[in-house]
């Protein structure tokens, strides 16, 4: 009842770390309440970003009563029901479309139909995760936890910055439970993939961010694929741009990403050489899954059945520490961390485990 | 002579030996007489097998109770009043302990073998406790009064049972005795196990206790029926497998005294004990107690078993039997063992007069032979000093490392803001990370102020115990607590409010004075364990200390340990620091920024209020809320570097090194071969690096490595030889399946075991088996003024999703028992989950996948879907709803049951609006239709929508006419009559009320009187309103008056005008008669004779049937006389037994009325 629902709400301040609070607040169903956003600022409020991934949050869910104040400096968000279906968002421009998909994908596979989501706007930025690295990367780490059949990015056009115009459509399927996972062997490096594209410029462009990432990488593994990816005409979006998003996947099927991504006056080679050895970076800090994905793999033990899973991770990222700390206000839940291997001391690799909450897909229809 | 006359010996078969071993098939083992004659039945018998097989199979679903310490198995034992539940549990209770109860009261919990403990429940006959109990039992022992039969309530209870996943159940057939004549009681015997089989299943377990002796059942008939009990195997309900739970054996409140004497209707703050059931308990776990509604749990600590099964391993194994010694119970609520715990005070029976023993004389044997309260009495003799001397004598040091310690005086001094709110420090970490002085502070102030908690414990004890209205708290000898507990801090930090916390005070000897503190005393003696290590060790090792106190000092030591040689742990930094994300990445340690532990005080509630990113101003530029982040290319350029290249080799398939990894090894030779020159330093880098490893190991290092790599090697060739069908391909679905929860299981026993309780508790939450006690916050007080243990109190634990409101989609149907019809938007009770509730449903059926149409009923003996506001339930999950609660006339009182099927935040229910209209104006197809709209702007919003007319013609509504408000031109397929009414057939969507009402029953002083929201028409009843009736709604006869139509009249001019064709043909009537009425007929005479006797026969036959009629109507008469007169024979009879009835029913309404309990109901 309504006395219930303020005793659980769940007050932060400051804009940061943002979407992990909204997410966690649909999943857990607990009200949130983020205040003093930017409110020393002197543009102060929701930027049009997050007011847009707001409006998407109503989109995707039945029920969801969000309040933002005059200012913008606070909102109240209280979470109904995921809905899901099939949906379409228009992104703004000051985002790229991956800003908005993350956080979808933790809340996708627990929603009442599958999801259908098709989204506008930027495809490729360098703040966040592209959607070549969303679907080599991210969609594997979400398979891990049992969501993969029907699991899809469906890249229609590219968009780079400033001007987008691509739109991807992205199919989910829903689960039950998410699976309780046990990942504790790294495995080596078997193979490297990759993604070039290029859109609006030379086609030759890719080619080359081809050669110079190959001069890094040849000398570790012979099994190196990078695939260019050419779109041409009105699938290229509006802007300029090329990219490079690498993967390396060990024997365990752990994988790390890489990407990098053009900005004026650096020449292809640059951007290759950077994503090649930022790989190496990635790869050399260890653990099972990517950096980057770490929030989605923390977040997704959490809401598995209520057995012990276990992830090795290389360190954590801030990002991931903030969310351990919202995990434990939302569920209730902390982690256990211990060094991975007790016998060498110098290794940073971390291990994970946590006990699920049980967490069962309480909007997946019967009838 | 002699020889023979002796007997010969008797042979003696081998006892052992081949000849032993060949006994019964001298010949060996026939193998044809087994054989199969014919190939068919082999085949039959092989699919026999199979089949057999397959019924072995169930669903696998992994059991979340721990096998070593599972929580006792509650056995309920349920019927109606006077059947025997008391003397069952007196009798059991005796089999198990050797212990005879008084009282049967609350759960009591038996150790009943080397690895099983039961929890007996006996349940009252109120629906609610039935219905709870249902959902809690592991083990139903169902009693039925043989020379009775079946009850309703016993109906009730198992349809309630099977709504919420059915528990076993065995019946108990009591009274037999009462049967006098065997033949009847056989067949009494067998038509009610007929009727058990058809609810239960076929084949049912069925006892039989013929009579008391001695207020108890028969030994032999209890002891068969307590092996049963004791070897029961149980399967793992969905529900409880995934919800945590508890009963509560034993309630305190805890709330101040004088706050209460202040406003005795304050929320309490109670506790509850018992053992945890179900899954892991959470702190952060919302629950529920039915009956009482949602509560926040404020704190759970683990209390020391008091009930426990035998403890060491190898007593286990080497008894085969339970120890005396061993046979506890633990019946809080019941009056065991001279204590008896009630709400808000304990009761310790002392027989007799006792003395004080001498210390060794008992030893352990003394556990068993006193009684837990006059051991507890015991201890309180222990004392050798006075609560003044105790305070006198103690020092109390500002950090453990201080060499001088604080006098009282100081200390009261340094005490700015003393904090007397119910809050203590929790020290459990405090000592080892030398940590600010604020928190060392305050457990220093509480020493003082508590005047040494520890030592004095005695004297407040005592005080306790004359006063008699204060919790004890003394743990049993034998029950040390082991375990480091939490507490929430709740008000730690906050400014004292009551300045008068002066010495004379705290240190008064009278118990009234300490008042307020009682609510801390639990906390303090929990704490004690770690926090005052060195007064305790220092001061009390005297012999006469209990030995609930005798290790106190190795345990602080051991805690310190744990504390110290931890190096950067990261949980610690996460969870129970200030740091902000971007120190604790960049490797800060605890020091460097807050302090731990006032973060750890505060993180459990002001977390929530501190700001998160206060550190970060906004002076620096904004971050941003990437996932990528910033790459600083002079990081990267560190990759130049050939040797670091190289470095990272061994993480790649192709690299060597770190061979004990599961790298495929093999796979890297076809590398190498293929790549060529790039690999060339390959050996000679992992040479280097094996090198100086090598170098400074030892032999055994080595030794242990080449062993390691042997196993590795070997657990390789293995994998790839051995034939693969050996182990995988023979595991089917199902063994895959249970291996791989059996794997998980043990994962999850295992990844815990090594962490010290706290952080285990904080992880992983609390395991069911353990002992716990939790403390609720804000809890109504009828709850602790109106217990009654005769009702269960359970806390049921709520999923995250469980605590919203929605609503909820089932699939309901009518029970076929209950006697009326479900109507909608009629409130009904539901239980559902652990709760109980009225909540107003809306039925309705799918109508074609289209639309979820309403209906009015719950259809006959179908299900249908009905949609309510509740609390949010996982599909799937089971409920029943009930009409009525209460002890009214309801014959049956579970009015459905049903199933979960969807939770949503709106519902698309529709009804039925059907508009009507009527035309005005009818040209060819078109028609002007006025009436069905008010206005313009309606019939806009419903342009182009289908018509129809009663006459079955369709068609569409076009456009709005602007004369007469509301009216539309439409078209039609064909032309309509005036006189047709022209409707449009709507869907209006509805959404059910939003209406709970949980039922809280526990709160009533009465608990069988809670009354939900009632029926309009029991309202009026209740009221003596007579129910409105609008005029226009009353029934009157129906007049349909006969149409009458109009000749058709022709004007004579258009007449002369027409065609003759066309002409109406206007004849008159005619006047002559015809020539046929005009002859006259002359008959022969041979006609007129036949005529004549024609007419004779006629006559004749008249008369006969006249007469025949006559007759008829006479006895038609007689008949209609004598029925008249059995009628009023039968009337007679009927006024003779209503009025017998009335008579009756005005008894019974007198009983009642002088309070006589409820009448059985027979089904």
């Amino acid at each position: 009842m309504p006395s219930q629902a303020s005793s659980s709400l769940l007050r932060y301040t400051g804009h940061e770390h943002f979407r992990n609070r909204i997410v966690l607040s649909i999943l857990s169903g607990k009200p949130v309440r983020i205040d003093k956003i930017r409110s020393d600022d002197k543009d102060p409020g929701l930027r049009d970003y997050e007011a847009s991934l707001l409006r998407l949050i109503e989109k995707v869910t039945n029920g969801t009563i969000i309040e933002i104040s005059y200012t913008g400096t606070s909102i109240l968000l209280k979470p109904g029901i995921i809905s899901g279906g099939s949906i379409t968002h228009d992104c703004p421009l000051s985002r790229s479309v991956g800003y908005f998909l993350e956080p979808l994908l933790s809340i996708a596979p627990f929603s009442k139909k599958p999801f259908n989501l098709t989204l506008r706007g930027i495809t490729t930025d360098d703040k966040d995760l592209s959607v070549d690295l969303i679907r080599t990367v991210s969609l594997p780490h979400l398979q891990l936890f049992g969501v993969s059949d029907g699991l899809e990015l469906k890249i229609k056009r590219r968009g780079s910055a400033p001007l987008g115009g691509g739109e991807v459509q992205f199919l989910c399927p829903i689960i039950k439970q998410a699976k309780t996972i046990n990942f504790v062997s790294a495995g080596k490096i078997k193979r490297i993939r990759g993604i070039a594209h290029a859109v609006r410029v030379s086609p030759q462009f890719s080619n080359r961010m081809i050669e110079a990432a190959r001069s890094v990488l040849n000398r570790y593994i012979p099994d190196i694929y990078l695939y260019s990816d050419v779109y041409r005409g009105d699938d290229s979006g509006k802007s300029p741009g090329f990219a490079l998003s690498l993967l390396a996947e060990s024997t365990t099927s752990a994988i790390h990403c890489s990407e990098s991504v053009s900005s004026p006056g650096i020449s292809p080679e640059d951007i290759a050489l950077q994503a090649a050895r930022s790989l190496l970076n990635e790869v050399s800090r260890g653990g099972c899954v990517d950096r980057k994905h770490q929030n989605l793999v923390l977040i997704m033990m959490v809401l598995g059945s209520e057995d012990v899973g276990r992830c090795r991770m290389g360190e954590l990222s801030p990002r991931s520490i903030q969310l351990l700390r919202d995990i434990r206000d939302f569920f209730g839940t902390s982690f256990k961390i211990a060094p991975s291997d007790p016998a060498t001391p110098d290794s940073s690799e971390l291990l994970l485990s946590c006990y699920g909450t049980g967490y069962i897909n309480a909007n997946r229809t019967l009838a | 002579m002699d020889e023979r006359e002796r007997p010969q010996k008797p042979h003696r078969a081998a006892k052992e030996g081949t000849s032993a071993k060949n006994k019964g098939h001298d010949k060996g083992f026939n193998e044809k007489a087994f054989a199969f004659k014919s190939g068919r039945r082999a085949d039959r018998q092989a699919r026999r097998t199979v089949e057999k097989d397959q019924t072995r199979l169930h669903v696998p679903l992994v059991n979340r109770t721990p096998d070593d310490e599972p929580p006792p198995v509650i056995v309920a034992v349920v019927g109606p009043p006077g059947v025997g539940k008391t003397t069952l549990i007196k009798s059991l209770v005796r089999r198990f302990t050797k212990h005879t109860l008084s009282e049967v009261k609350g759960p009591i919990t038996v150790v009943s073998g080397k690895k099983r403990r039961l929890t007996f429940i006996e349940c009252n006959n109120d629906l609610n406790s039935m219905i709870d109990i249902g959902k809690i039992a592991d083990l139903v022992l169902l009693m039925i009064d043989g020379s009775f039969g079946f009850e309703m309530e016993t109906f009730e209870f198992i349809n309630v049972l099977q709504a919420h996943g059915f528990p076993k159940v065995i019946g108990i057939l009591t009274h037999l005795d009462l049967i006098k004549k065997f033949s009847t009681q056989r067949e009494t015997k067998k038509a009610l196990k007929k009727r058990f089989w058809t609810e239960i299943y076929q084949g049912a377990k069925l006892f039989y206790l013929s009579g008391v002796l001695n207020g108890r059942y028969p030994d032999t008939e209890i002891q068969n029926l307590s092996r049963f009990v004791s070897v029961m195997k149980f399967r793992p309900l969905v529900f409880r497998n995934s919800h945590p739970y508890l009963l509560a054996d034993r309630i305190q409140d805890l709330t101040p005294r004088e706050q209460v004497r202040n406003e005795p209707k304050c929320d309490r703050t109670i506790t509850l004990y018992g053992y945890l059931r179900g899954t892991n308990l959470k702190e952060s776990t919302k629950v529920h107690v039915p009956g009482a509604g949602d509560l926040v749990i404020k704190s759970v600590s683990l209390l020391a078993d008091p009930c426990p099964l035998p403890a060491s391993e190898s007593e286990k194994k080497r008894m085969r039997k339970l120890s005396e010694k061993n046979k506890l119970i633990h019946a809080p609520m019941s009056d065991v063992g001279g204590v008896m715990y009630d709400k808000d005070a304990v009761y310790i029976n002392v027989p007799g007069s006792f003395t004080r023993r001498q210390d060794g004389e008992g030893g352990d044997d003394d556990d068993v032979v006193q009684g837990e309260g006059e051991q507890m009495v015991m201890d309180l003799q222990d004392l050798k000093s006075t609560l003044a001397d105790g305070i006198a004598n103690k020092e109390i040091r500002l950090l453990g490392s201080s060499s001088a310690p604080l006098t009282v005086g100081k200390s009261r001094h340094s005490l700015g803001g003393a904090d007397d709110s119910g809050s203590e420090s929790e020290s459990d970490e405090g000592e080892g990370e030398g940590s600010a002085l604020g928190s060392e502070d305050d457990e220093g102030e509480e020493d003082g102020e508590e005047g040494s908690d520890e030592d004095d414990q005695m004297e407040e004890d005592e005080d306790e115990d004359k006063d008699g209205d204060e919790e004890m708290n003394v743990p049993g000898p034998s029950r040390g607590r082991s375990s480091v507990r939490r507490h929430a801090r709740s008000t730690r930090g906050l400014p004292a409010d009551t300045a008068g916390i002066s010495g004379d005070i705290e240190y008064a000897d009278s118990d009234s004075d300490l008042g307020d503190l009682d609510g801390m005393r639990q906390d303090f003696d929990r704490d004690g364990v770690d926090l005052d290590d060195e007064e305790n060790s220092g001061e009390e090792d005297d012999d006469e200390a209990p030995r609930w106190k005798s290790d106190l000092a190795t345990k602080a030591l051991e805690s310190f340990k744990q504390n110290t040689k931890r190096r950067r742990d990261l949980v610690k930094l996460i969870y129970a620091s200030d740091l902000t994300p971007e120190q604790i990445a960049a490797g800060a340690e605890l020091g460097d920024g807050g302090d731990a532990k006032g973060a750890h005080g505060d993180g459990d509630e002001d977390d929530f209020f501190r700001p998160k990113g206060a550190v970060k101003t906004s002076l620096a530029e904004e971050v941003l809320d990437q996932t990528k982040e910033d790459v600083a290319v002079d990081a990267l350029a560190k990759w130049e570097d050939e040797a670091l290249l190289d470095s990272i080799r061994h993480l790649f398939i192709t690299g060597s090194g770190g061979g004990d990894e599961d790298g495929a090894q093999p796979d890297g030779e076809g590398y190498e071969d293929e790549e060529g020159d790039g690999f060339e330093d390959l050996e000679a880098d992992a040479d280097a690096d094996a090198g100086p490893s090598t170098s400074q190991s030892t032999e055994e290092a080595r030794a242990a490595a080449l062993a390691a790599k042997k196993e590795a090697l070997k657990r390789k060739f293995d994998e790839q030889y051995d034939d693969p069908d050996e182990e995988g391909a023979k595991m089917d679905f199902y063994d895959e399946k249970k291996d791989e929860m059996a794997r998980q299981l043990q994962l999850n026993r295992e990844e815990f075991d090594g962490v010290d309780a706290e952080t285990r508790a904080l992880v992983e939450g609390y395991r069911p088996g353990s002992y716990v006690r939790i403390e609720l916050a804000d809890v109504p007080c009828e709850l602790v003024d109106n217990f009654d243990p005769a009702y269960p109190i359970i806390v049921g634990g709520l999923l995250p999703a469980e605590e919203r409101f929605g609503f909820v989609q089932v699939r309901i149907k009518r029970h076929r028992w209950h006697s009326r019809t479900l109507k909608t938007n009629d409130p009904l009770i539901f239980s559902l989950g652990w709760r109980r509730f009225q909540s107003i449903p809306i039925y309705s059926l799918d109508d074609h996948s289209i639309r979820m149409r309403m209906l009015k009923y719950t259809p006959e003996h179908m299900h249908c879907f009905a949609t309510f506001y509740g609390p949010v339930t996982l599909p799937n999950t089971g409920f029943c709803a009930l009409s009525t609660l209460g002890l009214d006339l309801a014959p049956f009182r579970i009015a459905a049951t049903g199933v979960v099927l969807d939770i949503d935040r709106t519902s698309v229910i529709v009804k039925k609006l059907k508009l009507t209209g009527v035309p005005y104006k009818i040209y060819k197809n078109t028609a002007f239709v006025k009436e069905m709209f008010n206005s313009a702007l309606e019939v806009t919003k419903f342009e182009g929508a289908t018509i129809r007319t009663v006459s079955g013609i369709r068609g569409q509504i076009k456009k709005a006419l602007s004369k007469p408000d509301g009216a539309f031109r439409a078209t039609f397929e064909d032309k309509v009559l005036m006189s047709d009414i022209i409707f449009l057939r709507a869907w209006y969507s509805i959404q059910p009320r939003k209406f709970y009402n949980p039922v809280t029953s526990l709160l009533l002083a009465n608990k069988t009187e809670w009354t939900g929201m009632r029926l309009t028409g029991q309202v009026r009843r209740e009221q003596g309103i007579k129910t409105p009736l609008d005029v226009n709604s009353t029934y009157k006869a129906v007049e349909r008056p006969s149409r009458r139509f109009n000749p058709l009249r022709v004007p004579r001019k258009l007449s002369a005008a027409l065609p003759y064709a066309s002409k109406p043909k206007l004849m008159k009537p005619q006047k002559k008669p015809t020539y046929l009425q005009k002859r006259a007929v002359v008959m022969e005479p041979e006609e007129k004779r036949a005529i004549t006797i024609m007419q004779q026969m006629k006559a004749l036959r008249k008369d006969q049937v006249s007469r025949r009629k006559e007759k008829k109507a006479e006895s038609k008469a007689a008949r209609l006389k004598k029925l008249a007169k059995d009628e009023e024979k039968k009337s007679e009879k009927k006024k003779d037994e209503k009025k017998d009835i009335m008579r009756k029913i005005g008894q019974k309404a007198k009983f009642e009325a002088e309070g006589g309990s409820r009448k059985r109901r027979k089904t």
